[in-house]
Order: C-alpha cells, then structure tokens, then sequence
C-alpha cells in the first residue's frame, strides 16, 4: 500500500484565521475554554451545596428570551429598516435556545475530551514500537507490524467500534471489572472506545513515525554507533528525538482527526458531545440550534488543538530539526 | 463463539450485503468527483486568488475540515434537508469534505511546483493563466497522486458513517442483518466479512491508483 | 609496537568484490594515508576496521583485539577506534557539546558533570571553545567536522580514522581541519586517513597505501609515492591528483 503522506500540516488555525496574531481569536478560545472548565468543577468537583445544578445553565434563560422577545417586537415595530435588529433578535434568540442545553453538552464534551487524550496517549505508546519494529526489526517484526496498519488503515473506524462492541464479548468482560460505571469512572461502552480509537490511532501514528523515522539521515545512527552506541541505544538516542519532532505535523493531524471522528462512539452508546446533541435535538426538535452548537463545540476543540500543537511544533524544535519552515 | 451456522447466515444474505457494497462504492465515486470538481477550483483560487473570494475559501475549507463528518450529515439532513434522498445528502456532506481537504492537497501540490516553471512560461509569452493550465497544472496533478490516493480511500471508509443517517450502504446493511433479523450471534462474522470487503477494496483502489501514477509519471531521468 | 594489522581481508558487496586481500601493519603513532580512485575500496577498509562493514575473510587485529572474531563486542572495540565521516553526520539535534558528552555518559558511563568538562576540553583543543551551544545547523562545514573530530576524540581512542574528512568542505574551509589533523599527528595518535589531500599525506604522512580496485599496489613513504613510485598506475593516479591544482 502507497504511504499515507502526511507533510502537509492539516492547518485548520490558519484557515480560521487563528493564530498568535491575531489575539483577539486566541481570547474565544481562552474564553469557551473558560466556560468550560468552570462548568466541569461545577457539575463533577463541586459540593452541591455551592454548585449551580448541574441541570442550569450559568446564566438564567428567562431574562435572555425575554430580550429577544422584545428585540424582535422592535424589529418588527421598525419594518423593513428594522432588519439589522432582526439579525440581532434572532442572534439572542438562538443564545437562550441554546442556554439550557449546555450543561448536558459541556459533560457530553468531557467524554469527548477523556476519549481523545486516552485514544491519542495510548495510541502513541503503542505506535512507537510498531513503528520502531517496521523500521529496524527482523523480517518477523516488520511484516508483524505491516500488517497491523495495514488491517486497521484499511478498514473504516466505524466497522471496528461495532465488532469491538458488538461482535466481541468485550462489554461483558469491562463491566466486571471494578470501579468501571462507578463514581467518575465512566462505563463499559467508553471504554470499549478507548480500546477501539487506542488500536485505530496506533496504526495511523505509527505511520507517521515512521515515515519520520525514515526521513532521518542514515548517517546519525552510523554516527551513533561508531562511537560505540548500541543498535537499540542509538536508535533511542540519536534517531527517535529526531524522528518524533519531524512526526509533529502528522502527529497534529492525527489529533484533530481524533477530536473528530470521537463522534462516531456515539454510535455505540458513549454519551458524549454528538451523542448528546443528537439526543436533545430528537427530544426537542430543535435541530438547527443543536447541530450548529455540536459544530461549533467540535471547531472550538479542534482549533484550540491547532494552536496548541504548534505551540508544541515551535517549543520542541531545534535549529536544523523540527519547527516552521 | 463462532459457529458454522453463522457464517451460513452470512453466506445467504450475501445479496443484501452485495447491494450495500455497491452503494458504498457509488457513493464514494459520486462525493470524489464533487470534492474534486469544487476541491480543485478551491486549491487554485487559494494559491492564486485574492480578495474576499480567498478569503471564503479559505474559511469555509477550514469549517468543513474542523467539523466531524457526521455532524456535516446530520446538518445537511436535518437543518438544511438538502434532499429526502440519504444518498443525495451523503454525496454533498462526504463531497463538501472531500472538496475541503482536495483543496488544500491541490494547493500544496500547486504551491510545490517550482516559480521557475512559471516564469519560464512567462517568458515565451504566454500569458499567466495559460502558463498555469499548461505548464503548472500538469506537474501538480501528478505531484498530488500520492495524496489523492490517501483521500480516496479516506472516503471510503468513510461512506460508512452515512449510517448515521439510514443510507443502506454496506455497513448499515451489516448492522441491519443482525438487528432486525434476530439473528444477534452472527454479529462478529458479519461485521469481520464486512471489514474484510473494505480491506479488499482499499487495498485494490491503491494497487489501481499506484498503476494510475506510474502510467502519468514524469520520469526521473537518470543523469544525478 | 604493532596497533593495527590488517591480514589478507576480502569483502564483497553484492557481486562485486570491493577487497580483494588487502594487508598491511600500523605501527603505534603512525600516520597512514589511504588513496587510490573511486571505488578502490578505501572508505571500505575503514569500516572494516570498527565493523560497520564485516569482511568476509581475513583477520583485523587491534593491539590484543581480534577485531574480527564474532564473540568480540563490536560496541566496545568502537570505544577504541574514533571515526570521522565526510558527511560529518553530526547528531543534529543535540549542541556540539551535547554531541560529545552523548558518548561519554551513555557509552563510557560518566557522570554528566565530568562529562560536560571534558566536552568543553575537546572543543578547545580543536578551537571551538566558544560553539559549545550551538546546533550542527548553526555551524560551517569545517566547524562540524572539527566537531566530528573533537566528539571521537573524547572516546579517547586507540587508533582514529578519518573517512575523507575534508571531501564535502569548500577549499577555504579545508585548512583548519587539516590543521587539527596535523596537530594530532604530531601529538603521537594512530590515524588511519582516507584523502586526497596531498599537503596533508606529504607533511604528515608515515607510509602511503595506493589502493586500486580493493587491492594495495604501492606502499611508501610520502617521498617514494610523489617522487619515484615504483608502479605505472600509482604514478598516473598522482600526477592526476596534483593536476587538480593545490589541494
């Protein structure tokens, strides 16, 4: 199978036109971020003594719809001049449709976030050595590895949550394990999750590695070992800092893929973002709000990773390796 | 855990899940051609365009691209109720996000010939947008081979999300054989030869498309 | 005493044979010069030496070492043989001091401290005392290999060998290598040198091995090889060499 080329960075920040210069879209982000954290101690940390219920949003609906009620009456009272204050009304009226729905959106984004970082930090434990095993082992190991990523990256995410969830008796065996669906820990289903993107992303991460790895100048390692380095030594040394900082950009890529596609464990019952977005909007039928909050939770979760990744990108290169050209 | 008989289920619903693959196949060449035919205007006005047509692009290629695929469908299905026909909507939502990401494959590959080609053109007289038909575009579509390779089976895979919205493509009609038919231990056989269909396609869609690029290849020359 | 022997050593790469039984002694303090064509097998030989190649037969011997032997820990003959490349292939992601002091702790096992003292000894004694912090990428050509140098020497090897050291270097850039090259000669260390660098085989040089198609036609010293060598082919490579000018 041709490679999977990842050089070009999937700028997503640039396109949106968020970037360190132009502060004031840094402070959006700043903001939700803001909001959200503080709904998270709310609903999870917080005695409920202190607390806002966690059924409530922050700020109360009633005096929000009352002022698009009245935004609107003016428009209307003004005619056709009264457009720009229609926008306006329909702006706000959006706002207090949308209040009440945060909270459960705001703990669905918690689950969104746990199955990134874990589908992602496990992911890559896995990786380095599928990749490491592609570049340098044996026949064995390289064919091992091949036809891991192969499998995984020729099979679509969807199709190997349900045989994960369906097809394998994995629900039965979490759920006895102890702790799972107790307190923070979040049940069978989300953890079957983790599996899934765990092994999906470890295949694609270990691509990127790879290619990487391999882009490094054979030189290093001859270097390494002729002042006495072992194999595995020169490899962990010499070739891997160099490889994982040339891995950044498809390492960024893979992030915001997990940001997104972490929607699809909606379909085995994980309650996160899109699962909760799509269970008000059939209670409600309020589908416009929902899906355009679901949109832009999900674009404010993939911009913020964006910027953080090239933060990363400029703080771990080195002159001559890694950093923006 | 698996048994004879499950697999023999699977064999004599083999038309049901035929019926799927097709769709999943059509599907995917429907939502390639769109997102090339607004992908690769998109790249060339990105590299080339000015102004607020740029600007458009460029934002609305990165909403496309920082938004699940599956909130794109349901979007398309539900606020915007493109068609009542799940495959029209599936075509737009996959095509909409395949035009995004073609986008940006089309303008690296663009941006990645050479300015010297350009002005070479230039040079003999041609003017610039006949420069950029002749001399840059050939070069960048075969530089963008590797690429398109990738996006052609990334949307494969992904035709399977149009689950979400009840297309009967081939994942949907796994999942419906097992539900409705009642038939809950054939689960794991039934999505193992659902995923093995996938493999073979991808796996035979690269193979084609590797011949594809070698055919068009520009030779390496050897003098180095 | 004898350092290095070399004993009748045939390697082949693929179907071609590269070494078709090479032999020759290095006395403790010696300085040999290797030169012959492209593809006479002289970088070969060198690699050879610390087993980044493997011969297919014939003994290499270093002091005590059986170089050759399969139970012999290639990682710790390495310790005793220092090598420099044409392609520097410095680590590039690590400072020039960083790149010296890699070896020592992870290798020799010193502590970080006395490893960083002695790195910052090695760049003075090659002249870049003041580089300790910059990257490879921040350096000229003769900067890094100077580096390349400093970072072998700090293995305090027995025997040191330069892979055409100075062949990827713009001339003006040569003279200071060449300049650590001599100081180290004169400082008694054993090196074994692929060049062309005729100013450096002539002054420094102990005995000259002409090497042609993996097989030593001529040995001397600098003055039988330039002046009267005995054979036709050493005599028509060396007066090619020196009508390239002044090297």
């Amino acid at each position: 199978m041709s490679t999977e080329e990842s050089s070009a960075v999937d700028d997503v920040s640039i396109a949106a036109g968020v970037s360190v210069e132009r502060p004031w879209a840094l402070l959006v982000l700043a903001g939700f971020w803001g909001w959200l954290g503080s709904r998270w101690i709310n609903d999870f940390l917080l005695p409920d003594s202190i607390a806002v219920s966690s059924e409530r949003s922050f700020v109360p609906v009633d005096p929000v719809a009352a002022a698009a009620e009245t935004l609107g009456s003016v428009a209307a009272a003004l005619g056709p001049v009264g457009a720009p204050v229609d926008v306006v009304a329909s702006l706000v009226g959006f706002v207090a449709g949308s209040l009440p729905h945060l909270p459960a959106l705001a703990r669905g984004a918690w689950l969104t976030l746990l199955l990134t970082v874990a589908g992602i930090g496990f992911g890559f434990v896995l990786a380095v050595p599928l990749s490491v095993g592609r570049v340098y082992g044996g026949r064995w190991l390289r064919w091992l590895s091949l036809s891991y990523t192969e499998l995984i990256r020729g099979t679509p995410l969807l199709a190997q949550l349900f045989v994960l969830y369906f097809g394998l008796p994995l629900t039965q065996v979490i759920r006895e394990l102890p702790g799972v669906g107790a307190g923070p820990l979040p049940a069978q289903a989300f953890w079957v999750a983790v599996v899934g993107f765990t092994l999906n992303s470890a295949a694609y991460q270990a691509e990127y590695i790879r290619s990487a790895l391999e882009s490094v100048d054979a030189g290093q390692l001859t270097a390494a070992r002729a002042v006495g380095l072992s194999r595995l030594e020169g490899i962990r040394y010499v070739v891997l800092p160099q490889g994982l900082r040339y891995a950044i950009p498809g390492w960024s890529n893979e992030l915001i893929y997990l940001i997104k596609y972490s929607s699809l464990a909606a379909f085995i019952t994980v309650r996160e973002l899109f699962f909760r977005a799509e269970a008000i909007a059939n209670d409600t039928f309020r589908y416009t709000e929902l899906f355009l909050l679901a949109a832009l939770f999900y674009l404010a979760l993939v911009l913020s990773a964006s910027v953080v990744m090239g933060w990363v990108e400029e703080r771990s290169s080195v002159p001559g390796v890694g950093g923006r050209r | 855990m698996v048994q004879t008989g499950d697999w023999v289920f699977v064999l004599s619903n083999a038309d049901t899940l035929l019926f799927g693959l097709v769709v999943t196949v059509m599907l995917t060449l429907t939502s390639l051609s769109v997102g090339f035919l607004l992908g690769f205007p998109a790249g060339a006005v990105e590299v080339y365009g000015d102004g607020v047509l740029r600007r458009v692009v460029t934002v609305a290629g990165g909403l496309l691209r920082g938004t699940p695929i599956v909130v794109i469908l349901l979007v398309l299905f539900f606020v915007v109720s493109i068609s009542e026909s799940a495959f029209i909507t599936a075509t737009v939502g996959l095509g909409l996000r395949s035009a995004a990401y073609q986008a940006q494959l089309f303008r690296g590959a663009l941006q990645s010939v050479d300015d010297g080609q350009l002005e070479a053109a230039r040079a003999t007289g041609m003017g610039k947008l006949q420069a950029i038909r002749h001399v840059v575009v050939p070069q960048a579509l075969r530089r963008s081979m590797p690429g398109f390779q990738n996006e052609f089976t990334i949307v494969l895979k992904d035709t399977s999300i149009a689950f979400a919205i009840g297309l009967a493509e081939l994942l949907t009609q796994g999942y419906n054989l097992f539900t409705q038919s009642g038939r809950s231990t054939a689960v794991l056989e039934v999505f193992l030869v659902i995923s093995a269909v996938y493999f073979v396609l991808t796996f035979l869609t690269n193979r084609g498309l590797d011949r594809v690029s070698d055919y068009y290849a520009i030779p390496a020359g050897e003098n180095r | 005493m004898t350092l290095l022997r070399i004993d009748d050593v045939y390697q082949s790469y693929e179907a071609e044979q590269v070494l078709q039984g090479v032999s020759f002694d290095m006395q403790q303090g010696d300085v040999d010069v290797l030169m012959g064509p492209s593809g006479s097998g002289k970088s070969t030989m060198l690699r050879c030496i610390n087993r980044l190649t493997e011969v297919d037969s014939g003994d290499i011997w270093l002091g005590d070492t059986h170089v050759t032997a399969p139970e012999t820990d290639v990682n710790e003959l390495r310790q005793d043989v220092g090598m420099v490349f044409q392609d520097f292939n410095l680590f590039a992601h690590l400072t020039a001091l960083e790149n010296i002091t890699l070896g020592l702790k992870r290798v020799k096992g010193i502590h970080a401290e006395q490893a960083r003292e002695r790195a910052r000894d090695h760049l003075d004694q090659v002249g870049l005392g003041d580089q300790t912090d910059a990257y490879p990428a921040e350096l000229s050509g003769g900067q890094k290999q100077r580096v390349g140098i400093a970072r072998a020497l700090a293995m305090e090897p027995k025997l040191m060998l330069f892979d055409e050291p100075t062949s990827a270097l713009d001339p003006e850039l040569v003279g200071d290598v060449v300049a650590v090259m001599q100081d180290l000669a004169a400082g008694g260390m054993t090196m074994l040198v692929v060049s062309h660098e005729m100013g450096f085989a002539r002054s420094a040089a102990d005995d000259i091995h002409f090497l042609d198609n993996g097989q030593i036609v001529e040995s001397g010293p600098p003055e039988q090889l330039f002046e009267q060598p005995e054979q036709d082919r050493t005599a028509g490579f060396l007066s090619g060499l020196q009508a390239d000018g002044p090297q």
